[in-house]
């Protein structure tokens, strides 16, 4: 009977032993996306970035990198499953499609009040759903697009290094005079590198300066949710299109056999392109040492307009679905506390979110961090419209048939226009 | 009472039960991921379909009337189409071509039969990531070769006018070893003696390939013309790895657009009817290769 006892004793201790470590040690999920995609998911690798909150609340943080291209997928697979992880470090663009499945969980309205009086403004765009209405919170470090050139370029073909190209007339000039080629009459060089081929998005996202600069936007109401119409079959839409057709076309100071434009600036094949500065900043030191690189905002349509470029940003988030949902606010919480703030951005070499954290060094005197802050102000992140992926979809597409002389320029904007609206009217269904 | 008794009797002395039990395994897995998938797709067409909030709203076939006026649906099966009618004649024919070559005795044979075969055990999407680069307008092998040879550079991948052409050729290297190992089967299973028998009777190398051997292949072609119309039907990683359906959806194709649908933009019910169309004009087009195929039947 003793032996039974011992016996029994034996098994059991394991399993109680196990089961009590388990419930000590809440694990928290936070899904982001592997890679070199974003510099600010790289930081999930470093075990010391979540260790103080590990010792201080008594949990584990497991950080779950996943491919990016499937990423959305996955999320939202796992979502259905309802087996998704508790945080989810998402790109700021994707935020709408998954509203329109209610799949997030939204920040507490104190909450949410309090960051917006605190951050920057840039910041506060980027947070602001509309009305105060907060779905996350961003990273610090956030991504906005601005012109890069290549001062060696510029000082070879005669031009001042340190005086950008500020409107569209001398946009294109500049663009010509940097133009190289061979004996052939081959284009060698570009003298601006245009993004065309790919997930339409990513064609979106690197015109986006010229279509809102022009007075376009994708949609009409960038804060609603449900509804509203496209908004770039128009004059401001036409001239966005047709800029960079005729720089194709009638300058021949571009072409379609320079697809990646952050790899045509690093390698010397492009003079400008205008996309994430942030993405520049990370890669020149390893793949271009040798590059003096420039910074600044994107050309404007005529002198004295205001530039417009694309502000985005990685989000943290917390969908609805979440097992430890709570868990996963007080975490999120302390990582976007105005000193985890200032810590990890003095660490990491990234922007601050937090107005108070902009007063202190060394983000004061950072001249890269300085001339982000230039640019910021004319930061607009993309509309929140529930059927944004298809209006970017549409946009994407008439983009592509334009420059690749697919269809005309009024044709295929009328056509995306179709495609846009439907897309916005059967996400609000 | 007795009868079913009987019949049950009967069946355990057959070891019918023990039959069963030993392809359950394989039943019920291909039922869970292949048969019950398949039946929730034909039933999510109908249906407009919200996975998260757990909503299902009957809508008849209005999924499929949005599908025939949506012009992004239209481009993807024209495109489709265009990528079958190419690929599985080129393929077969290509395949069968080297199947000849490959018939005959020479030095080294088995390492370029391997060679050539190679690229069907790859990885799509390994070999399509360094096809993209053998693409690149700037770097690329193929445009290196083009200007050696004093030819135009093309722009492969980066133009709508090439981009469906250069899908189609990395899919041809992908598959034609496929066929080839097949058609190379199909030969040597072909009697020595009916060759011997024309060669007697005076028929020369042509007459007797286009008289004896391509009649006795035809079952060989048959196979290979269905096989590669249902993989055809079913494009997807290449065209996501290499061009991702641009530029300007000229290399989109149903199954990619499909996948957009479902997980880009939450339309499970819509993609479900992209999907079960595509299923029902491959299930009819392999019908009707099938049905002509018999006429060409040979047994020997």
């Amino acid at each position: 009977m003793q032996r039974r006892n011992v016996l029994k004793l034996a098994l059991t201790a394991p399993l109680l032993a196990s089961r009590r470590a388990w419930s000590q040690s809440k694990t928290i999920t936070l899904w982001y996306p592997a890679g070199d995609i974003t510099a600010g998911a790289a930081h999930f690798s470093d075990k010391s970035f979540f260790a103080p909150y590990e010792a201080k609340a008594g949990v584990k943080v497991e950080a779950v990198g996943l491919d990016y291209d499937t990423m959305q997928q996955k999320i939202f697979a796992a979502a259905a499953a309802k087996n998704a992880g508790d945080i989810l470090f998402i790109d700021g663009s994707w935020i709408p499609g998954f509203l329109k499945e209610e799949m997030l969980d939204s920040v507490p309205d104190a909450r949410a009040k309090a960051w917006l009086d605190a951050v920057s403004p840039e910041i506060r765009t980027l947070s602001d759903y509309g009305k105060g209405r907060m779905w996350g919170y961003p990273q610090y470090g956030i991504d906005i697009y601005g012109l890069t050139w290549n001062k060696d370029h510029f000082k070879e073909a005669g031009l001042d290094p340190e005086k950008p190209p500020r409107t569209w007339d001398e946009f294109r000039d500049y663009a010509k005079k940097l133009t190289k080629r061979d004996a052939q009459g081959n284009i060698t060089r570009v003298g601006y590198a245009i993004r065309h081929v790919g997930h339409p998005h990513g064609i979106v996202h690197k015109h986006f300066w010229a279509i809102y600069g022009s007075g376009a936007s994708l949609v009409d109401d960038p804060l609603a949710l449900r509804g509203g119409k496209a908004n770039f079959n128009n004059d401001g839409g036409r001239a966005a299109l047709k800029l960079v057709l005729d720089m194709l076309d009638v300058d021949k100071s571009t072409s379609l056999n320079f697809p990646d434009p952050r790899a045509a600036l690093l390698k010397g094949l492009a003079s400008m392109q205008i996309s994430e500065t942030v993405s520049i900043h990370e890669r020149a030191p390893k793949e271009a040492p040798d590059l003096k690189w420039g910074l600044s905002a994107t050309p404007v349509r005529k002198a004295g307009d205001k530039p417009i470029t694309l502000l985005g940003s990685w989000m943290y988030a917390v969908p609805k679905i979440a097992k430890n949902r709570e868990a996963a606010w007080q975490l999120l919480e302390w990582i976007n506390t105005p000193e985890q703030d200032f810590d990890l951005c003095k660490k990491y070499g990234a922007t601050p979110r937090y107005k108070v954290n902009w007063e202190k060094e060394p983000f004061k005197s950072n001249p890269y961090d300085q001339a982000l802050k230039q640019i910021y102000p004319y930061g607009k992140p993309l509309p929140v419209n529930l059927g944004l992926n298809g209006v970017m979809d549409a946009m994407g597409g008439a983009i592509q048939k334009t420059w690749h002389h697919e269809a005309k320029l009024e044709e295929a904007l009328a056509e995306a226009e179709r495609a846009a609206n439907k897309a916005i009217a059967d996400a609000a269904k | 009472m007795p009868a079913i008794r009987r019949l049950v009797l009967r069946l355990h002395a057959r070891h019918v039960w023990h039959a069963y039990l030993f392809v359950a395994p394989i039943i019920i897995l291909f039922g869970a991921f292949r048969v019950a998938p398949s039946v929730q797709t034909l039933l999510y067409s109908v249906y407009r379909v919200e996975l998260l909030r757990g909503r299902f709203t009957f809508i008849g076939l209005d999924n499929f009337r949005e599908l025939l006026v949506d012009r992004a649906f239209q481009q993807a099966a024209w495109n489709t189409l265009v990528y079958v009618l190419v690929i599985v004649p080129v393929s077969a024919a290509l395949g069968l071509l080297l199947a000849v070559l490959f018939d005959t005795r020479f030095p080294l044979r088995e390492l370029f039969k391997a060679l050539y075969f190679a690229p069907m055990v790859t990885s799509t999407v390994a070999a399509a990531v360094v096809w993209w680069w053998l693409y690149n307008p700037q770097f690329g092998l193929f445009n290196a070769l083009l200007r050696l040879v004093g030819l135009p550079i093309q722009p492969w991948l980066m133009s709508s006018r090439t981009a469906l052409f250069s899908i189609i050729l990395f899919s041809v290297w992908k598959g034609v070893g496929y066929n080839m190992i097949v058609y190379l089967a199909g030969l040597q299973a072909i009697p020595e003696s009916f060759i011997e028998a024309a060669r007697i009777d005076g028929a020369g190398a042509f007459q007797r390939f286009r008289r004896i051997t391509l009649p006795l292949l035809a079952p060989t072609t048959a196979f290979l013309l269905i096989y590669n119309s249902i993989q055809a039907f079913q494009v997807f990683d290449q065209v996501f790895v290499l061009t991702s359906g641009g530029p300007a959806g000229s290399t989109n194709v149903v199954v990619l657009d499909l996948y957009r649908q479902a997980f880009e933009r939450y339309n499970f019910g819509y993609a479900s009817a992209e999907a079960t169309l595509l299923f029902v004009l491959t299930l009819g087009v392999t019908v009707v290769q099938y049905a002509y195929s018999k006429r060409f039947e040979v047994s020997y």
